[in-house]
């Protein structure tokens, strides 16, 4: 039989024992002459409490602990239903304190723990070379780089490198789109261990030059520009203005570093010209340890390998320091190569940030643990009588402690199950509104890891809070209670001290996620307000890249950007238009060597190597509105037939010319035959992310580019300068676009303003989200005070009243109570301050010109939680005041 | 203090209840009236304790307990001594025996030849 079964039938046959009980003692009274009805009177106080006598004796043979578990758990049931008031206020506080928890941990789960869904993802290994001197760190290698890695290492099984672009497609009768490229090697699919879905993948033959043009297309756009057709492998497929044949299709979900490559294109490389490919720095590689060997011993390995390197390629090693060697290859100094695990690498800063957000998170689950156990405190107080009864009748204190675990367990699991549906919004919210900030986003569910941590939470904080009641199971306070008959005259010192202790405690981390928030908010005021070198107000741009095989020769590309910048420029409404090849505040490092005329390079000078190559139309500076600061920018007099020239930025004037006038000093651009001269100085513009030093940088014509051997020459940023509406300014940009090319898509149509806020997503999303959690935590805390001073006003009436005869004056009675509940504020901000100095240390990789000590923001958070606390305490302390004497003294 | 009041010990209680169905076996409320009779009036025994005691007694088995018709036909619960019951019972005197030995020994003036 069931244990539960058995119980249900011991239960009624106890009932029929009781009644038995009850009805011949009722008949014995008759026959002893008493009225039917006093004979059950008295019987009925003779007898006591008829429940409590049947919980009592069942008790006994709930020695099983199933039995005794689910009799445990209908008591708390009931006695959680019995107060809806308090039942409601208990579980969506902690509804809100786990259900934020569960929403961070599950975007923590996805992006820092779930393994990428490669076979044996742990053995994939980033590989990006770093240039100490010049500052740069998880740069590109270059194709010979990855050539001779991939024949001399030992510890890979698999080598892949690769490079994400865009190309133009077209899609079956669909408008051309542009979408996210990878060019990768054939080994790249085998390196990370995917088979196709469809088809297969690149075989090394075509990746050797002139082989017939071949794509892999992801299970995305096979789905979304071709309808899923099962024939696609095979068909001819228009890229770039070019035939080439789809020879497979990925599975679901397959990319690579969450760029979210929709197609897969071969990376031509001819191991003969391998000397050619030395110094172009722009493939990734990734790779696959071979088995049993670790990133430590790879890492061993690779130092062997950078010694030699120079040397097998025939580089001169017996060259001074400081000059360049004469091959370029990696070497132990400063050309390194670094490995990094592939996981850590996609996650990178943003794991800080999830910690932190957890952190917040957890301080904001504590406040309510706080909060949830003063209230049982006070709650368990006014069920002493019950309580006491409860004990005398034999009910063990065991028994009771573990009744009163269940009844917050009961609210803790409610509050679980509510916080998990918020949480399921919250994430959805959270993804939605940050898709880009979040690396790995498609991989944040709730799932079961996520399920066992808010099952774990739940668990964790009923048995947190749910110890504070049981402060009221010492014996002593039971005696007390069943003699006083259940006054609340004294309450037992301990237990104000407990309430005091959780007042301090969860004030100091309310300071703590305040100044955390504060610190973090002014981190973002301080991006925001970074002078990025231009006026982004009344700014839009957005993005046209030609294809290679429509605009082979670079006069169609430039005709094509005077054409559509002079007919941008006659739409009423437009003040100026022009077109730059990097977009600021945040683009792509170049890095490309560049000689100086004239420098003489001393050990420890900086390398000739210019950080960003600016290509430009001649309305460029006049339409960005950035300062000219010596010279002059280009004008109309300057294009293809005229003496090349070039503009370069502050820092670029200091580092190469320091206090000498840099203008009609000349530059030679790296792999270009010819001279420019250098004609103006313009102020710094932020390059790479407005929270970066602003690299040098080298402003070209657009229309020399052709002598420069031109970078990204098809690619270009349109932008516009008017005050007409974005959306007005987006049709007319799309039409005259499409009447230039009707095959060019146009991509990211945005306002300046907008491009600046999606560099500073990651700091704003952040600021936002820690904004949030701090508000909360400050107003849990707040009712918390609140809760425990109107509390200790209501015990405290009688003492007030006494006072009040005696005397004391209304001012005097409320700064009692003031004092009382502002010290424990004060106590709790000191306590949260000297937190917050241990603890934003962490988070100092996130602040942006503000120090993780900030006096102001510890003042200014300091002085708003005493103001919020005096708020939180003038209501109770008013309540007091207003006290009246002789009903205070009459009550109880 | 009245002595009705008196405050069983528990293990007290357990003896005096297999004491009491040495008579014979009895329900509930047919022991608190046997008890109370027995001991003139002065043990009151308390609904609140005798049937959590005779419920743990059952599940240890020291008695027994089986549903019968009353002399007024109503379905009573009775119990009786188990074997267990009695040995417990006769272990439990003993140990009562000396106590209250032990207990009017403190309280009996000592004897000049004991010293």
């Amino acid at each position: 039989m069931s244990p539960w079964r058995s119980h249900t039938r011991r239960s009624e046959e106890l009932d029929e024992e009781i009644r038995s009980h009850l009805e011949m003692a009722i008949r014995d009274r008759i026959a002893r002459g008493e009225s039917p009805e006093e004979a059950e009177r008295a019987v009925r106080r003779e007898f006591g409490n008829v429940t409590t006598v049947r919980e009592v004796t069942g008790d006994m043979w709930s020695g099983q602990s199933a039995e005794r578990i689910v009799q445990d758990l209908r008591w708390a049931i009931r006695s959680v239903i019995r107060a809806p008031g308090f039942a409601i206020v208990a579980i969506l506080t902690l509804a809100l304190g786990i259900g934020a928890n569960t929403a961070i941990f599950s975007v923590l789960n996805g992006v820092l723990l779930e393994p990428l869904p490669f076979p044996n993802s742990h053995q994939l290994v980033f590989i990006t070379s770093q240039f100490t001197k010049l500052g740069l760190d998880h740069f590109p290698v270059d194709a010979a780089e990855f050539l001779e890695f991939r024949e001399r290492n030992k510890s890979f099984q698999h080598v892949g490198a690769y490079f994400v672009g865009a190309v133009n497609i077209g899609g079956d009768g669909e408008p051309p789109a542009r979408v996210t490229s990878a060019i990768a090697s054939a080994s790249i699919f085998p390196t990370l261990g995917v088979t196709p879905r469809l088809g297969r993948t690149f075989t090394d033959e075509e990746t050797l030059p002139n082989a017939a043009p071949v794509a892999i297309l992801s299970s995305e756009i096979w789905e979304s520009a071709f309808g899923r057709r099962p024939d696609i492998v095979g068909r001819q497929i228009d890229i770039e203005g070019q035939k080439v044949t789809v020879v497979g299709v990925m599975p679901p979900g397959f990319d690579i570093h969450d760029q979210k490559v929709k197609i897969w294109l071969p990376l031509t490389l001819d191991p003969a010209q391998r000397d050619q490919y030395r110094g172009g720095h722009f493939l990734l590689m990734v790779a696959r340890l071979a088995p049993n060997v670790t990133l430590a011993r790879a890492r061993n390995e690779l130092q062997t390998m950078l010694a030699q390197w120079p040397a097998l390629d025939g580089a001169d090693t017996t060259a001074a320091p400081g000059t360049p060697a004469k091959v370029h290859t990696p070497t132990t100094t400063t050309h390194r190569l670094r490995y990094d695990d592939l996981q850590a690498d996609m996650v990178g800063s943003i794991g800080t940030a999830l910690v932190v957000l957890q952190a917040a998170v957890a301080l904001v689950l504590l406040i309510a643990c706080a909060n949830m156990a003063n209230l049982l405190l006070m709650r368990a107080e006014t069920r002493h009588k019950e309580l006491a009864v409860r004990a005398a009748l034999g009910a063990g204190r065991g028994r009771l402690m573990r009744q009163f675990m269940a009844e917050s367990l009961v609210l803790s699991f409610a509050g679980a199950i509510a916080g998990l549906a918020l949480a399921y919004w919250g994430v959805h919210a959270l993804v939605a509104a940050n898709a880009g900030s979040i690396p790995r986003a498609a991989s944040v569910a709730l799932d079961g890891r996520v399920l066992l941590f808010t099952l774990a939470l739940a668990i964790v904080t009923g048995g947190l809070f749910g110890f504070a009641p049981l402060l009221h199971l010492s014996s002593a306070s039971i005696g007390l209670t069943l003699r006083d008959a259940g006054s609340r005259t004294t309450a037992g010192a301990s237990r104000n001290r407990v309430r005091r202790g959780l007042v301090v405690a969860e004030t100091a981390f309310a300071v703590m996620l305040v100044v955390g928030a504060g610190l973090l908010l002014r981190s973002f005021w301080n991006l925001m307000r970074v002078d990025a070198g231009f006026d982004r107000t009344t700014l839009a741009t957005f993005n046209v890249v030609l294809p290679s095989a429509t605009y082979k020769d670079s006069t169609r590309r430039v005709m094509f950007f005077d054409n559509l910048t002079s007919q941008l420029a006659a739409v009423p409404g437009v003040q100026a238009t022009a077109a730059m090849s990097g977009l600021p505040p945040l683009r792509q490092i170049n890095a490309n060597d560049t000689n100086i005329e004239g420098y003489v390079p001393s050990p420890n000078a900086p390398l000739q190597n210019i950080d960003y190559y600016q290509y430009v139309t001649s309305n460029y500076v006049a339409t960005m509105g950035i300062p000219v600061v010596a010279g002059r920018s280009f004008g109309p007099g300057d294009d293809a037939q005229s003496p090349p020239v070039v503009m370069i930025n502050q820092t670029m004037a200091k580092l190469f010319y320091g206090n000498t006038n840099p203008i009609g000093r000349r530059v030679q651009p790296g792999g270009s035959k010819v001279w420019f001269t250098i004609v103006g100085v313009l102020k710094d513009v932020k390059q790479g992310g407005v929270d970066s030093k602003t690299g040098t940088e080298l402003y070209l014509h657009f229309a020399q580019a052709p002598a420069t051997q031109g970078f990204g020459l098809r690619n270009m940023h349109v932008v516009i300068r008017s005050k007409l509406p974005p959306a007005t300014l987006a049709a007319t940009v799309h039409r005259l676009v499409a009447s230039l090319d009707p095959t060019l898509p146009i991509v990211s149509f945005r306002t300046m303003d907008e491009v600046f806020s999606d560099a500073v997503s990651r700091p704003r999303f952040l600021a936002q989200l820690l904004g949030i959690f701090a508000i909360v935590a400050l107003a849990l805390a707040a009712i918390g005070t609140y809760g425990v001073l109107a509390y200790s006003v209501t015990v405290r009436r009688r003492e007030l009243g006494i006072r009040m005869a005696l005397g004391s004056s209304e001012n005097g009675l409320l700064s009692l109570v003031l004092r009382q509940g502002m010290a424990l504020a004060a106590i709790g901000v000191v306590v949260g301050l000297l937190g917050a100095l241990v603890v934003t240390r962490l988070a100092s990789s996130l602040l942006f010109g503000v120090k993780p000590t900030d006096p102001f923001t510890f003042a200014g958070v300091a002085g708003f939680m005493l103001l919020v606390a005096l708020i939180a305490c003038l209501v109770p302390a008013r309540r007091a005041t207003r006290v009246d004497p002789l009903v205070a003294l009459r009550a109880e | 203090m009245p002595l009705s009041r008196i405050e069983l010990l528990q293990g007290t209680l357990d003896m005096i209840v297999l004491q009491s169905l040495r008579w014979g076996p009895n329900h509930g409320y047919g022991l608190v009236q046997l008890i109370r009779t027995n001991s003139r009036g002065v043990l009151q025994v308390d609904t609140g304790s005798l049937y959590p005691a005779l419920h743990r007694l059952e599940r240890e088995q020291s008695i027994a307990a089986s549903w019968e018709l009353s002399e007024n036909r109503q379905r009573v619960r009775v119990y009786r001594l188990t074997p267990a019951g009695r040995k417990r019972l006769a272990a439990e005197r003993s140990r009562w025996e000396q106590l209250s030995e032990a207990i009017a020994g403190i309280f009996t003036p000592p004897t000049q030849e004991e010293t």
